[in-house]
C-alpha cells in the first residue's frame, strides 16, 4: 500500500506575548516543530505499516530548516522524506499551497491514501488537506477518529462531527484528515534516530515539477494579509479585593444578585 | 527577496519588524535589517514598520472582470429538517454586508423534504433561495453539495459566498473555494465591507496574540467560513417576501457512503447555557477539575474547557471553548484557571458579563473580564463553591 | 484549642504529610524585624514554635504540635542579586516564603519585582542574560517554598548532576530563638576540626564542639544535622528543619543552562539489565568495551509495577496524553542530558544506542525527546506515576480512611544499588504488598511506594519500612534522602544513629536553642530539659 503523509513545519509555540508599550508580539528563540496534528497522520501511517505492510512518503512543503521534520517523520517510520522549497513557494494560502503539494504528489505517482492532520497550529484552518483532495480530484473525508478496516478498493472509517459520529466507507484512493482522538503518537527512538540521521531527503524545487508559477506562492494566492494588529480591549474590569475568604464571599454575592436560579 | 524588500536607506535599525515576526526570519546586518530565508512573506513586519522602509511587491494580477459578480449567498445547512442556527446567524450578517453593497442575499439549501425551511430563510433576512428538495441529497455529501453549488456559482456568480464553520462547512467550503480557484478565509470572527466594496475578513492568526485582517482582492467569489454565534441572528419577520426557486439537477455520484449516524446524547450544550464555568491550565491536574464542576453545578450552569486541557486529554473536545473550539455566548462566564490567549477569546460572542480568576495579575484574561480575581483557583474555588450553597441555603 | 483559630486557620494545621496538629495563635511576620520580636516574645514566655513554609512538606515538619506558629508565606520576594563578572558567577538573595515555581519564572522570564533593590543589585541584574541561567535544585513539588527546600536540603532529579539544596546556597540569614540572628556566608565562617565558633549580630560568640558521628557516604542525604569536621557552618543550618533557627534570607547561586536539553526514556526487558545500564551510564561498568561519556544530569527510574500501573491507568483519560506503554515494556530508565552542541548529543546518544543493545536490550525500545515540546511529554510520563499512585490511594481510602500513601525516601552507596533493590523487592513479595518502585536511581535513591489495600497491609508497610531503615543505614546509607526527617521519620533517625549519637544532636540544638522552643520533635523527640 502507498502512503503520503502530509507534513507542516510550524512555530514551537502558541504563547506569543504582547509588548504593553509598543503594541507588538514578543517573539523569543521558539524554535520550529513538527505540527502536532501532523504526529497524528504519521502515527497512523506507521500504525497501517506495521498492520499490513505500507511505504509511506512525508512531504512537506516549507523553508530548508523543514527538512527537520521529515528526518523527525523518518525516525517515527515513514520511508522517504521529500521536502518542496523553492523562494516561489513562499508565501501561499490554503490554495497554493494544496496545488504546489498537488505538484509534488504527481510526481510521486500511483498512491493509495493520503493523510494529513486536521489543521496546522499556526494557521489552524483545516482548508489544505480538503483543497489538496479536490485538486486532486479524490475522494475527500475529513475528521477521522479512527481506522476501521482497509479494504481493496475502499476504508471504513468512524467521522467526528458536531453531532456525533459517523460510520462512513471512503473510495480510494483518498485522503483525509485526522483528529487528535485517533491514535497516541510515538517518539522517535534511538533506532529510528540512526536511521534518520543517515537518510536523503528528497528536495523538490519548482524546476522539478512542471508547475503554473501564477498558482504557487504568493502570486497564487487570491487571499492576502492585509493587516496584522493586536486588538484593543475596551472592557473596564473591576478587580476583586481582599483575602481569599473575602473575596470568595464579594462574587458570591455578586453572582446571586445576577439572579442567579438556584436548582 | 521576492515579495518582500527592505528599503536600506530608510531603515533605522529600531527592530520592530524583528519583534513583530512571528517566523524569526529578520536579522540586523551592519544595524540594517534583513529578510532571511525563514520569511514567508505573511507580512506582518511590513505592517509594524514606522518608517516605511519594507515594502512588498504583491502581484496583481489582472483578474476576470470582477463587477460581473454580486450577490451575497449564504449556504443554509440543514439536517434532516432542521436548519442549523448559524446559517440564520449569517443570514443577518449578510444582509447588513449586503445593505452596504446594494445587493440582495441569496439563500442555498439542499435536502430531501426541506422546502418548507425555505419559507424561514426568507424570514431571516434572505431575499431569495436557490434551493434543490430530492432524495439523493437527503444526506450532507461534501462532493456532491460542492459540485452542484460550484455550478451554481459559476451560473450565478454571487460576489461572496458564506459557509458556516460547522464540521460539514469546513469540508464543504475548500471544496467549492478550490473548484473556483477562489479564496476561503476560516473560522472569522469579523467580517465587514472596506471602502472599496471587498470582504474584510479577520481572525486571529499565528497561532498568537494578533488578528489578521484577510482580503481577497481578485478573485471571485470572496468566500469565508463563520463559527456559531459568532454573529447575531436577525428577528425573523415571516411578513418578509421573497423568492424561492426550485432547481433539478442530474444526480451526482457522492465517493464516500454514509453507513449510519452515530448521535450524542442530549444535554445541555455549551452554546444555550446560560451561565458557564471554564477551565483552563491553572485547574492544575485533571482530578481538580471536580472543583469547577462543583460550581458549575452549584450555579445551575455547564463546565467547559479551553484548549489545553482538551489537548491533555482531561476534558473531551465537546467541551473546547475557542476558535478551533465552540463560542458561546451565555450571560455570565467564568474563567477559572484560563490566561485568555487570543484564540479562547475568540470563542468567547457577546457576553453580558466575563469573570476572570487568575493566579497571575498579568494574565490577559482580565483585559477582557468584566470582574476579576486574582487568586490560586485550586483554593478559590472550594470557597466560592461554599459560599453559593450557603447562600442558596439561607 | 480554640475552636476558631481551627476554623479560620485550619489549613495551617496540617502539610502534605496529612498529619494534623494543633496551636494557638499564628503569625505572618513579613521583615526579619518581625520574626525576631515574635520570637523573643515566645521565648520570654517559653512558648513552643513551629516555622511554615509552604506546607508542603512529607514529613510533618511543620504540622504544629501546640503552641505558635510562624508562617513564612508573606516574605516572599526576591531582595537582590549579585553578579561576579570575573568568575561568571550569578547569586539572587531571596526570602524564606519565595515559591519555587514563582522563582523558577522570575529567573526565565528575568521579570523581576525590583522594587526595593539596592544600588548594586540593580547593577547585577543589567549582567542577567536571559535564559543563561536557572536555580538547579528540583523538588518534584514546585509550590515548595525556598525557606522550605534549605530547611530540609531538598533534592530532585537533578541532584545527580547539580546535588541538593546546599549545594547551590551560599549565604543565609537564621534568627536564633532569643532573636538575635545569624548571618552566615559561605567560606567565611569554617569549623576548625570539631570546634566551631559563630559571632552573632550582637556580637554574641556562639561556639561549641561538633558530634562526633559521621553522615553516610550518599549524595542525597538530609537524615539530622550536617557533621563533617573542618565543616563549612552555613551547612549546619542547611537540612536542620527548623529546629535551630528560623530563615529569614537566602542567597542562592545560579547554574548556567545548555543550549541542548534532552530526555530519553529506556525500556529494559528486565530490572538486572536496567540496572547495569544505570551502572553503565554512571561509568561504573564499561559494556562490550564502549566509552559511553554521556554525563546525564538525571537518571531515573521506573519498576516493572510501576509501568503496570500507568498501562492500566492509561485506559482512563487522566492519562491518555501520556505514550503508550507496549507490553514488551518491563523496566524503565529515564536519562536526561544538556550539552553544549546537537552533534556531542547525538555522537553520545548513538552510544547509549549500542549499550543497551549489547546489554541485552533494544534501542528501538526507547522514546528520545529532543525538542521541548517533546520533553515534556516525557516529563508528563516522569510525572504520571506518583501521581497514579495517589490516585490508587484516593480509591482505597473511600473505603479505608485512615490509609494513607506509604513512601520511602532512603539512599545508599553506589556499590550496593543492586543490594538495596533485592531488598525492597523481597520485602515486598514476603510480605505480599502491592508496591510500586521509582526514583532517583543515579543517585540510588528510590521512592518505594507501598499501596495498602486495608489497615492490616498499612501496619506491615510501616513495620517493613523500620526494618529497612535499619538494613539501609546498615548498608552505609541515608533513611532520608531529600524529604527530611520531620517528625515522621524521627523513629528512621535511630535506625541509622545510636541513642549515644542522636543525644550529640540535642546538645548541639541546645546551643543554639536552649529552651528547646523551636520545632519540637522534630529530628529527634523532645525530651524536657534534656
Amino acid at each position: 500500500m502507498k502512503i503520503i503523509v502530509c507534513i507542516k513545519q510550524v512555530p514551537g509555540t502558541n504563547e506569543v506575548k504582547t509588548d504593553p508599550v509598543t503594541n507588538t508580539i514578543i517573539r523569543e528563540n521558539i524554535p520550529a516543530i513538527l505540527n502536532p496534528f501532523d504526529a497524528y497522520a504519521i502515527e497512523e501511517a506507521v500504525r497501517i505499516k506495521e498492520r499490513r505492510g505500507a511505504f509511506i512518503y512525508g512531504i512537506s512543503m516549507g523553508i530548508p530548516a523543514a527538512r527537520e521534520v521529515l528526518r523527525e517523520a523518518l525516525a517515527l517510520g515513514i520511508d522517504k522524506g521529500i521536502l518542496m522549497t523553492d523562494r516561489k513557494f513562499a508565501g501561499a494560502d490554503t490554495l497554493a499551497t494544496a496545488y504546489t503539494l498537488s505538484k509534488g504528489i504527481e510526481r510521486i505517482g500511483d498512491f493509495d491514501l493520503i493523510i494529513c492532520g486536521r489543521q496546522a497550529t499556526d494557521g489552524d484552518t483545516a482548508q489544505v488537506g480538503p483543497s489538496l483532495a479536490r485538486t486532486l480530484n479524490i475522494t475527500c473525508a475529513t475528521d477521522i477518529s479512527r481506522i476501521i478496516e482497509i479494504k481493496n478498493k475502499e476504508m471504513h472509517c468512524l467521522k467526528i462531527t458536531d453531532d456525533g459520529y459517523e460510520e462512513i466507507l471512503v473510495k480510494l484512493p483518498a485522503l483525509i484528515t485526522v483528529v487528535k482522538e485517533i491514535n497516541m503518537p510515538r517518539l522517535p527512538s534511538i533506532k529510528g534516530m540512526k536511521l534518520a540521521r543517515r537518510a536523503e531527503i528528497d528536495i523538490v524545487r519548482f524546476d522539478d515539477i512542471k508547475a503554473d508559477e501564477n498558482r504557487t506562492g504568493l502570486k497564487g494566492s487570491p487571499t492576502r494579509v492585509r493587516k496584522v494588529f493586536v486588538p484593543v480591549h475596551q472592557v473596564e474590569t473591576s478587580m476583586i479585593e481582599g483575602t481569599l475568604e473575602e473575596k470568595a464571599q464579594k462574587l458570591s454575592e455578586l453572582l446571586l444578585s445576577m439572579g442567579m436560579e438556584v436548582k | 527577496m521576492d515579495g518582500i524588500d527592505i528599503i536600506k536607506d530608510k531603515c533605522v535599525g529600531c527592530k520592530a519588524c524583528f519583534v513583530a515576526c512571528p517566523y524569526g526570519a529578520i536579522e540586523f546586518v551592519e544595524k540594517k535589517a534583513v529578510i532571511t530565508d525563514k520569511c514567508t512573506l505573511c507580512g506582518a513586519c511590513k505592517e509594524s514598520c514606522r518608517f516605511s522602509a519594507i515594502v512588498s511587491e504583491m502581484d496583481y494580477r489582472q483578474g476576470s472582470d470582477l463587477s460581473r459578480y454580486e450577490g451575497m449567498w449564504v449556504f443554509a445547512e440543514q439536517r434532516y429538517g432542521k436548519l442549523k442556527p448559524v446559517s440564520l446567524e449569517l443570514l443577518g450578517k449578510a444582509r447588513e454586508l449586503a445593505a452596504r453593497l446594494n445587493a440582495k442575499v441569496t439563500s442555498v439549501l439542499f435536502g430531501y423534504n426541506i422546502g418548507f425551511l425555505a419559507r424561514d430563510l426568507i424570514a431571516y433576512g434572505a431575499d431569495q433561495v436557490l434551493m434543490m428538495d430530492e432524495e439523493w441529497l437527503g444526506d450532507f455529501n461534501d462532493r456532491i453539495y460542492g459540485e452542484l453549488i460550484t455550478n451554481l456559482v459559476k451560473e450565478h456568480k454571487p460576489e461572496i459566498v458564506l459557509v458556516g464553520a460547522t464540521s460539514k462547512g469546513r469540508s464543504l467550503a475548500p471544496y467549492i473555494s478550490s473548484s473556483l480557484k477562489t479564496g476561503l478565509t476560516a473560522d472569522c470572527t469579523g467580517l465587514s465591507i472596506d471602502d472599496e466594496g471587498l470582504l474584510v475578513q479577520t481572525r486571529p492568526a499565528f497561532g498568537g496574540n494578533l488578528m489578521a485582517e484577510i482580503v481577497c482582492p481578485h478573485n471571485r467569489p470572496q468566500m469565508a467560513t463563520v463559527r456559531p454565534k459568532v454573529f447575531k441572528p436577525l428577528e425573523p419577520d415571516y411578513e418578509k417576501r421573497g423568492i424561492i426557486t426550485r432547481i433539478q439537477k442530474e444526480p451526482i455520484e457522492g465517493l464516500v457512503k454514509l453507513i449510519r449516524n452515530i448521535d450524542n446524547a442530549e444535554g445541555q450544550s455549551l452554546t444555550d447555557a446560560e451561565i458557564i464555568v471554564s477551565v483552563g491550565r491553572g485547574i492544575g491536574s485533571a482530578a481538580n477539575i471536580r472543583l469547577a464542576g462543583e460550581l458549575a453545578d452549584a450555579l445551575g450552569g455547564v463546565l467547559a474547557s479551553s484548549r489545553p486541557l482538551v489537548d491533555m486529554g482531561w476534558m473531551p473536545y465537546s467541551r473546547q471553548v475557542g476558535q478551533t473550539g465552540k463560542t458561546v455566548a451565555p450571560r455570565i462566564y467564568i474563567a477559572c484557571g484560563i490566561s485568555g490567549a487570543i484564540q479562547h477569546l475568540a470563542g468567547l460572542a457577546d457576553i453580558d458579563t466575563i469573570i476572570a480568576i487568575n493566579q497571575d495579575p498579568e494574565a490577559p484574561i482580565f483585559k477582557v473580564a468584566n470582574y476579576g480575581i486574582v487568586a490560586d483557583v485550586k483554593e478559590f474555588l472550594p470557597l466560592l463553591t461554599e459560599k453559593i450553597k450557603q447562600a442558596k441555603k439561607a | 484549642m480554640d475552636g476558631d483559630f481551627k476554623q479560620v486557620y485550619g489549613e495551617y494545621l496540617r502539610d502534605e504529610s496529612r498529619q494534623v496538629g494543633w496551636a494557638e495563635s499564628i503569625a505572618f511576620p513579613r521583615t526579619e524585624a518581625e520574626i525576631i520580636s515574635n520570637l523573643k516574645e515566645m521565648s520570654r514566655k517559653k512558648i513552643p514554635v513551629t516555622s511554615q513554609g509552604a506546607r508542603t512538606g512529607l514529613a510533618a515538619s511543620a504540622v504544629p504540635y501546640g503552641g505558635y506558629i510562624i508562617n513564612l508565606s508573606k516574605m516572599n520576594k526576591v531582595t537582590g542579586a549579585r553578579y561576579d563578572e570575573k568568575e561568571d558567577r550569578f547569586f539572587l538573595t531571596l526570602q524564606p516564603g519565595v515559591l519555587l515555581s514563582d522563582l523558577r519564572k522570575y529567573i526565565a522570564n528575568k521579570s523581576f519585582d525590583v522594587t526595593g533593590w539596592d544600588i548594586e543589585s540593580l547593577h547585577a541584574l543589567k549582567f542577567m542574560e536571559k535564559g543563561k541561567w536557572f536555580y538547579s535544585t528540583d523538588p518534584t513539588e514546585s509550590s515548595a517554598s525556598m525557606g522550605g527546600i534549605a530547611s530540609c536540603n531538598a533534592s530532585g532529579a537533578r541532584s545527580y548532576k547539580y546535588g541538593s539544596a546546599r549545594d547551590h546556597i551560599t549565604g543565609l540569614r537564621v534568627v536564633l530563638a532569643d532573636g538575635d540572628v545569624l548571618a552566615l556566608k559561605r567560606g567565611k565562617c569554617l569549623a576548625s576540626g570539631d570546634e566551631f565558633s559563630l559571632i552573632t549580630e550582637k556580637g554574641r560568640e556562639i561556639k561549641g564542639r561538633l558530634p562526633k558521628y559521621k553522615m553516610p557516604d550518599v549524595r542525597k542525604n538530609t537524615s539530622g544535622y550536617y557533621n563533617k569536621p573542618g565543616m563549612d557552618m552555613i551547612d549546619l543550618f542547611i537540612g536542620s528543619d527548623g529546629t535551630l533557627g528560623i530563615i529569614s534570607e537566602i542567597e542562592i547561586e545560579l547554574s548556567k543552562t545548555s543550549p541542548v536539553n534532552w530526555g530519553i526514556t529506556i525500556f529494559m526487558p528486565d530490572e538486572d539489565k536496567a540496572l547495569d545500564l544505570v551502572r553503565a551510564l554512571r561509568r561504573e561498568i564499561k559494556v562490550a568495551g564502549i566509552d559511553l561519556n554521556l554525563n546525564p544530569s538525571a537518571v531515573e527510574f521506573f519498576s516493572h509495577k510501576a509501568l503496570k500501573l500507568l498501562r492500566e491507568r492509561q485506559k482512563t483519560s487522566a492519562f491518555s496524553n501520556i505514550q503508550e506503554l507496549k507490553d514488551t515494556y518491563h523496566t524503565a530508565i529515564y536519562v536526561e542530558i544538556e550539552c553544549s552542541l546537537d552533534d556531542e548529543a547525538w555522537k553520545e546518544v548513538e552510544k547509549l544506542g549500542d549499550v543497551i543493545n549489547a546489554l541485552g536490550g533494544d534501542e528501538g525500545e526507547t522514546w528520545l525527546a529532543y525538542n521541548s515540546v517533546n520533553l515534556e511529554k516525557l516529563h508528563d510520563f516522569r510525572h504520571a506515576c506518583p501521581e497514579c499512585v495517589n490516585l490508587q490511594i484516593d480509591i482505597i481510602k473511600k473505603s479505608n480512611p485512615g490509609i494513607t500513601k506509604l513512601g520511602t525516601d532512603m539512599s545508599v552507596p553506589d556499590d550496593k544499588l543492586k543490594d538495596v533493590m533485592i531488598m525492597y523487592n523481597e520485602g515486598i513479595e514476603e510480605n505480599k504488598l502491592d508496591g510500586v518502585i521509582f526514583g532517583h536511581i543515579g543517585n540510588n535513591h528510590l521512592h518505594v511506594n507501598i499501596i495498602p489495600r486495608n489497615m492490616d497491609e498499612y501496619e506491615k508497610g510501616k513495620d517493613l519500612f523500620l526494618l529497612w531503615a535499619e538494613k539501609v543505614a546498615a548498608m552505609g546509607g541515608a533513611v532520608s534522602a531529600e524529604h527530611g526527617v520531620g517528625k515522621l521519620k524521627v523513629p528512621f533517625l535511630k535506625k541509622m544513629y545510636s541513642e549515644e549519637e542522636i543525644n550529640e544532636m540535642r546538645r548541639l540544638k541546645k546551643i543554639f536553642d536552649p529552651a528547646q522552643i523551636l520545632n519540637r520533635g522534630t529530628i529527634f523527640e523532645y525530651v524536657e530539659g534534656q
